[in-house]
């Protein structure tokens, strides 16, 4: 979180309505631009924005101050969308089960081990995402840093968007070669920080499907 | 959210996609057509519950973390720069397929409001906030 953000939170944690006043100003628009992009229309968007600041400061207690503020009213913001979708029967309900074959069991690529056989702490799975999160961003900021657009927008598609590498190649303009070589390294010096942190590279399935050099 | 110029039919959704349907963090146009389909295809429902299942038992997936994250996302100075037309052709480039090819949902609603600001009064806008103050403001207290 910034430190400007912070200091605000600090200020809100006191009572000080000047502070809520600023903390609305600063986030409304983006918030109601978010909700009405997908509702198309203004009151109904506006009514989920202020239930969204409603839910901020009734979560404050509980908030982490590491955590970026604009990122956490997103969140809230998503959810409160999402319940409002659901009511008016717009986004269906996905049923909880965890299983999609007979034996009921999750399998990891490449392992035969089920899934809930490594069931593991929230703390471990945290570090987990931290040590993952903090490599790519190394990885994302060098790339900018060099000017390497493509390689970015290249492991954009692939991961975020999950396109496959014909249609990424298409997309950019390069040889299918060009992608899996690029995805080749990428998932390489993943795999090598994983591996350097004695992470368990079982519960990072991406990683494992590419054991060979394109 | 685009599709691949030379395909010829609606492609097959990812499963970065339906991850990022669940986060509510596509592109609002793609959120409705999945939802569309939702209701046309129950094996995409079932596609979703074996994602969250997936989530459940502790697996990641690179998309999800490089989403929640955040990781590529342009900053709030930067989108207004790109705005203004002001920043090298490359950078511009990339945030262009950023807002556009990957349909950053946050990044798109930055960008809506800093080019609304231009255009909305400013009456609106305090209206609006105040609505917002006087109706969150009695759950204002002193916390830890």
């Amino acid at each position: 979180m910034s430190d400007a953000d912070t200091l605000l939170i600090d200020r809100i944690r006191q009572g000080e309505a000047t502070a809520w006043t600023d903390l609305i100003a600063r986030y409304e628009g983006r918030l109601l631009a978010f909700v009405e992009s997908r509702l198309g229309r203004r009151a109904p968007s506006e009514d989920i924005v202020q239930e969204a600041f409603l839910g901020f400061l009734n979560s404050l207690p509980n908030f982490d101050g590491k955590r970026p503020l604009e990122g956490y009213l997103f969140s809230i913001c998503a959810y409160k969308l999402t319940d409002h979708l659901r009511r008016e029967g717009r986004r269906p309900a996905v049923p909880l089960s965890s299983s999609n074959d007979s034996s009921g069991e999750w399998h990891i690529a490449g392992s035969e081990r089920p899934a809930s056989s490594i069931a593991r702490s929230g703390e471990r799975k945290n570090l987990e995402e931290k040590a993952v999160s903090h490599a790519l961003r190394d990885q994302i900021e060098r790339w900018a840093e060099k000017g390497e657009w493509q390689k970015l927008m290249c492991a954009e598609l692939l991961f975020v968007r999950g396109w496959a590498n014909k249609e990424v190649a298409e997309e950019l303009d390069l040889s299918e070669q060009q992608v899996a070589n690029y995805k080749f390294d990428f998932i390489a010096r993943l795999r090598t920080m994983v591996q350097k942190q004695e992470l368990s590279a079982e519960v990072f399935p991406e990683l494992a499907d590419e054991e060979v050099q394109p | 959210m685009t599709t691949p110029a030379s395909s010829p039919q609606p492609r097959r959704l990812s499963d970065a996609e339906l991850e990022a349907y669940l986060e509510e963090s596509l592109p609002a146009e793609a959120m409705v057509a999945i939802e569309l389909e939702l209701r046309q295809r129950p094996e995409l429902l079932r596609r979703l519950s074996t994602i969250l299942g997936r989530r459940d038992a502790g697996l990641h997936s690179v998309g999800e973390i490089w989403r929640r994250h955040r990781l590529s996302c342009p900053d709030r100075q930067q989108l207004g720069s790109y705005l203004l037309g002001v920043l090298d052709n490359d950078h511009a480039n990339y945030i262009r397929f950023h807002l556009d090819q990957i349909g950053c949902r946050y990044c798109q609603a930055n960008y809506a409001d800093l080019r609304l600001q231009q255009e909305e009064t400013q009456e609106l806008i305090i209206t609006r906030r105040t609505k917002y103050f006087q109706s969150t403001a009695g759950h204002l207290r002193q916390t830890p």
